[in-house]
């Protein structure tokens, strides 16, 4: 039985009630068949992949399955290139990367336009939070999309937290792969 | 021009009363002509500003949706919309920005109005006395206000001038003021400069009054850590910033020879203030050298540790940075509490004016948890004598205070890993998992994350069980904090006009590849150990590196392989390869100072009311960056942006972003960065130098490769460029395992190429990038966004301008 990614949608820092708009949690099917039906979706990957490393394999692949690009922040381009992957996987950080994110006259990394989904998946958590906030007020023809194992109140759509359930955690990340394959 | 205040009576006139507020006359001691914006009110220096957030746009990541300031409210502002005021979320988030400035600004200007009132009553009038190696005695006084002062007294008017500033700047946050964003963020770096001024009274009335040195490279050595705190003898703890108590509890215990019986130790910036003192070459008030008797216990993200550690006996609190619960913290272990200064009161009674041994006896038998006593000398006296008397009388409460070994167990096997703890600990530290693998007797992740807790003591409020985590990490790392002994070089003060004459050139021309400043607080995302391992990265790299507050005492507490902390590995110069602990954050004013002396001493800048062409100067000139890798407070806020407005970058940790704002540029934007060339006002494009003004790094490797980015200036020669490009590319390489991907914008003439990656750059510049390589002379032909040029002379300000083309 699949996981079930709508349950506990409780920020995870406890305090981040920003105001009447919070994201809602989806089933993992819902979360990817939007990602699945974006047209220059970006995947934006954060350092906590290193306490995890198992995650840069899955970044890969989710990555692969829509012919994705990848924006490796902080320093999580090791991990790629430790794994001999360097296909459209850009080194940016997250600050300045969200910064071009609110301009909708950027022409994105690779110079082809600004996106319309963007996935965050293993960023600090109050980082990426205040990120999805800057976009949810200054840029909202940006779907934000959280795969983290948090709740992210700030994104548009959300798994709610499985910060202790690493096995359902990874679970929910392989069917995310598995629908991106189909 | 200096003003002469003063009044006198016509004797003639019956009455009739003549008051003249100021006789304007020309100082003759200085020669350098007032410069155009001298006291420079809100919207003097605003095209300054403009030009600065015209580059580094304002970025908001709002830490609310909702405004609730006013009636009306709450408002939702969600996607940018407007309040029922008018004013939208940049708006919004903008005036809370200055708000957070001006708190900080405030805490400076306000510790600085306290400690002009206290040295004048205690010590009298004091010639501003700056030693014969500093002759620019007062930078920013005299860049934003236009006077070198000459006593202490003379603060008195930048004071004055301050307070209005403040004033004015928080009139405009109240609703139907200001409603613009960008016009709130000129504020905000407006109450940043004044906030650099505050700093600066604060620390100089304090180095000539107390005795402190005066840029000295061989300040001495002072200790640090819990463990240096002497059992064997009362404890009195100094808690805060403002150092006037705890200062008279040293001169007590010196007055009575009470050192044998009372070890004084500082918290956060007192602690380093209080070993400052008397080590100084100026005129001698206080006892010599006294501030080496005193210990430094600790940065205030340890605060909570310490107490828990059951190593002091009193406290004496006075003022910023001080947790609202000390006095809860003390009570419950029976630890005298005495508040000095009246921006701290908790509730407590005012003894001021009573007899001192009444107060000691209510203390010493815990009819009171603490006092307040306004008076620094009877509150010194009452700390001491407190400490020594209580002593005895808290051994029981002392050894109770720490858990034992049964109590722990029962303890680590009543969590019910609700993981609730970990919802709310900022860095996101797994407590059940630290509990479960106590109950298995291995506390190593007990002891690997003590560093990493911040101490804020949120997981106790939530926890089921009502577990004491925080002292439960005390128990696990009790033999640590008894060998927690390390040295630390007292804050040296202010850079030497003479240090500045040997390294001016090589920090313009970029042959010092930067000055990196480690400022601020101890809320780091992954422990106290990043503040050293930040420090030493360049430090070895042999950049200029000067370090402030927390970040100072933090980096102190670990050593080489050799047991040598990073004090005894490097010497205290400004200068490549050397570190400087500059002082309390009060001192980070000299850090201002530094890049001021760069325009003034070795360019010859005019920098007197000339805050604009300074700060343009540095902006274009002066290859630093500054990093507060622990901020958490107000005053970090308003350091950082004072820091902004005078054209230096700074990194911050991503805890930060709750700061909401962030200036940020846009490299695909070529108009963003044309300048001026001074020589004959025409426009150049510039590569992107330095590339933002405050920004959020998720990591240390991160930050340091921007700090690394950051230092590159459009002044730097072919030779400087190579050695900045050389170690952001070593940096890249080393944490990142690659060369960064934007170095080619950096490089404007083959010879500024690293020579480790020169011949796979040039090929890489041709095939990928495009450039005309002439592989016959080994040069570029064609490609870089601009040629080297060695007698570029950039600026962004039009009066700058010599010879109009």
């Amino acid at each position: 039985m699949a996981v079930d990614t709508t349950k506990n949608p409780i920020p995870f820092e406890m305090a981040q009630i920003p105001g009447p708009e919070m994201a809602k949690t989806y089933p993992v099917k819902v979360i990817g068949a939007i990602i699945k039906k974006a047209k220059r979706p970006l995947l934006v990957v954060g350092a906590e992949l290193f306490d995890d490393p198992i995650m840069f394999d899955k970044a890969i692949e989710i990555a692969k399955a829509k012919n994705m690009p990848i924006a490796a922040t902080a320093h999580t381009v090791k991990g790629f290139l430790e794994r001999g992957y360097m296909t459209n996987v850009y080194t940016i950080g997250l600050h300045p990367l969200t910064n071009y994110l609110r301009f909708k006259d950027w022409k994105g990394l690779d110079g082809q336009g600004q996106y319309d989904v963007v996935i965050f998946m293993g960023i600090f958590y109050k980082f990426a939070n205040a990120m999805f906030s800057a976009l949810k007020h200054f840029n909202r023809d940006i779907k934000r999309i959280s795969i983290d194992r948090y709740y992210h109140v700030n994104a548009d759509m959300t798994f709610g937290n499985l910060a202790f359930d690493s096995a359902g955690y990874h679970e929910a990340i392989d069917e995310l792969i598995a629908i991106l394959k189909k | 021009m200096a003003k002469l205040e003063g009044s006198f009576t016509v004797e003639d006139m019956k009455n009739v009363q003549i008051n003249i507020g100021a006789v304007v006359k020309e100082e003759e001691e200085w020669d350098q002509p007032m410069g155009p914006f001298p006291k420079p009110q809100i919207a003097t220096l605003r095209d300054w500003d403009f030009k600065i957030l015209n580059r580094y746009r304002i970025f908001y990541a709002p830490a609310d949706d909702t405004c609730t300031l006013c009636t009306y409210g709450p408002c939702d502002l969600t996607g940018n919309k407007r309040g029922a005021c008018g004013i939208d979320m940049a708006g919004t988030c903008g005036k809370i920005v200055l708000v957070a400035c001006l708190m900080g600004t405030c805490a400076h200007t306000a510790h600085g109005r306290h400690l002009y009132h206290w040295t004048l009553d205690k010590f009298g009038d004091m010639k501003f006395d700056m030693g014969t190696d500093i002759l620019v005695t007062a930078p920013l006084t005299e860049t934003i206000i236009g006077i070198r002062p000459k006593s202490l007294k003379d603060f008195g008017k930048a004071l004055e001038y301050c307070e209005e500033q403040i004033t004015q700047l928080l009139a405009a946050t109240h609703t139907g003021q200001e409603g613009n964003y960008v016009d709130f963020e000129s504020k905000a770096l407006h109450a940043g400069m004044i906030d650099s001024l505050g700093k600066e009274i604060c620390d100089m009335l304090q180095i000539v009054a107390y005795n402190m040195p005066r840029g000295d490279p061989n300040a001495p050595l002072v200790e640090i850590g819990m463990g240096t705190l002497d059992q064997n003898k009362a404890v009195l703890i100094a808690y805060g910033h403002n150092l006037a108590a705890g200062a008279e509890a040293m001169f007590y215990t010196e007055a009575n020879n009470l050192w044998d019986k009372v070890d004084i130790g500082g918290v956060c910036c007192t602690a380093i203030d209080l070993t400052r003192i008397g080590e100084g070459m100026g005129e001698k008030k206080v006892p010599d050298m006294v501030g080496t008797k005193a210990k430094v216990v600790g940065a205030i993200g340890w605060w909570r540790k310490m107490v828990r550690a059951g190593i002091m006996d009193t406290v004496m609190i006075d003022e910023q940075c001080v947790w609202c619960d000390a006095l809860k913290d003390c009570e419950e272990r029976k630890i005298p509490l005495i508040a000095t200064n009246d921006k701290i009161m908790l509730g407590l009674k005012d003894r001021t004016n009573d007899p001192v041994d009444e107060i000691v006896d209510d203390l010493v038998n815990f009819r009171v948890p603490g006092v307040v006593i306004l008076d620094p000398v009877k509150a010194g006296e009452v700390g001491v004598k407190t400490a020594i008397a209580v002593k005895p009388k808290r051994a029981d409460i002392k050894n109770k205070s720490v858990l034992t070994e049964d109590e722990f167990k029962k303890l680590v096997s009543s969590c019910t890993k609700c993981n609730e703890c970990a919802f709310v600990c900022p860095p996101h530290i797994r407590i059940s998992h630290l509990m479960e693998e106590a109950a298995k007797g291995n506390l190593e992740p007990f002891s690997s994350t003590y560093e990493v807790c911040v101490g804020c003591g949120r997981c106790e409020q939530v926890c089921r069980q009502d577990l004491p985590i925080l002292k439960m990490y005390e128990y696990a790392n009790r033999e640590y904090i008894r060998n927690q002994k390390f040295k630390m070089r007292a804050g040296r003060g202010p850079v030497r006009d003479t240090e500045i004459r040997a390294v001016g050139a090589p920090i313009v021309l970029g042959t010092i590849p930067g000055v990196i400043a480690l400022v601020g607080c101890s809320n780091y995302p992954n422990g106290t150990k990043e503040a050293y391992d930040i420090a030493k990265e360049f430090v070895d790299r042999g950049y200029i590196v000067v370090t402030t507050g927390c970040m100072a005492m933090d980096m102190s507490l670990y050593t080489d392989a050799d047991g040598k902390t990073i004090w005894e590995q490097y010497p205290g110069a400004f200068d490549g390869r050397n570190i400087c602990n500059i002082g309390s954050c009060v001192a980070n004013a000299h850090i201002h100072g530094a890049a001021i002396k760069v325009a003034t001493i070795f360019a010859h800048r005019n920098h007197r009311a000339n805050y604009d062409d300074i700060a343009d100067y540095i902006l274009s000139k002066v290859g630093a960056c500054g990093i507060a890798w622990g901020a958490y407070s107000q005053k970090a806020a308003s350091i950082a942006t004072g820091v902004n407005r005078i054209g230096v970058p700074v990194v911050v940790q991503p805890h930060s972003v709750i700061y909401r704002r962030a200036f940020l540029s846009r490299t695909d934007v070529p108009e963003d960065w044309i300048v001026i060339d001074a020589r004959d006002g025409s426009k150049v494009r510039i590569e992107p130098a330095p590339e933002h003004m405050l920004y959020v790094a998720e990591t240390k490797e991160e930050a340091m490769l921007m700090m690394a980015k950051l230092c590159f200036r459009p002044s730097d020669n072919s030779i400087g460029r190579m050695i900045k490009l050389t170690h952001y590319c070593d940096i890249s390489m080393k944490y990142f395992g690659k060369l960064p991907d934007d170095w080619p914008i950096f490089v404007r003439h083959a010879s500024e190429l690293p020579l480790a990656w020169k011949d796979q750059m040039m090929k890489e510049l041709e095939e990928k990038y495009g450039w005309k390589i002439d592989w016959k002379a080994k040069k570029i032909v064609e490609g870089p966004i601009r040629p080297a040029d060695v007698s570029f002379d950039p600026t962004n300000i039009e009066r700058k301008i010599r010879v109009r083309k």
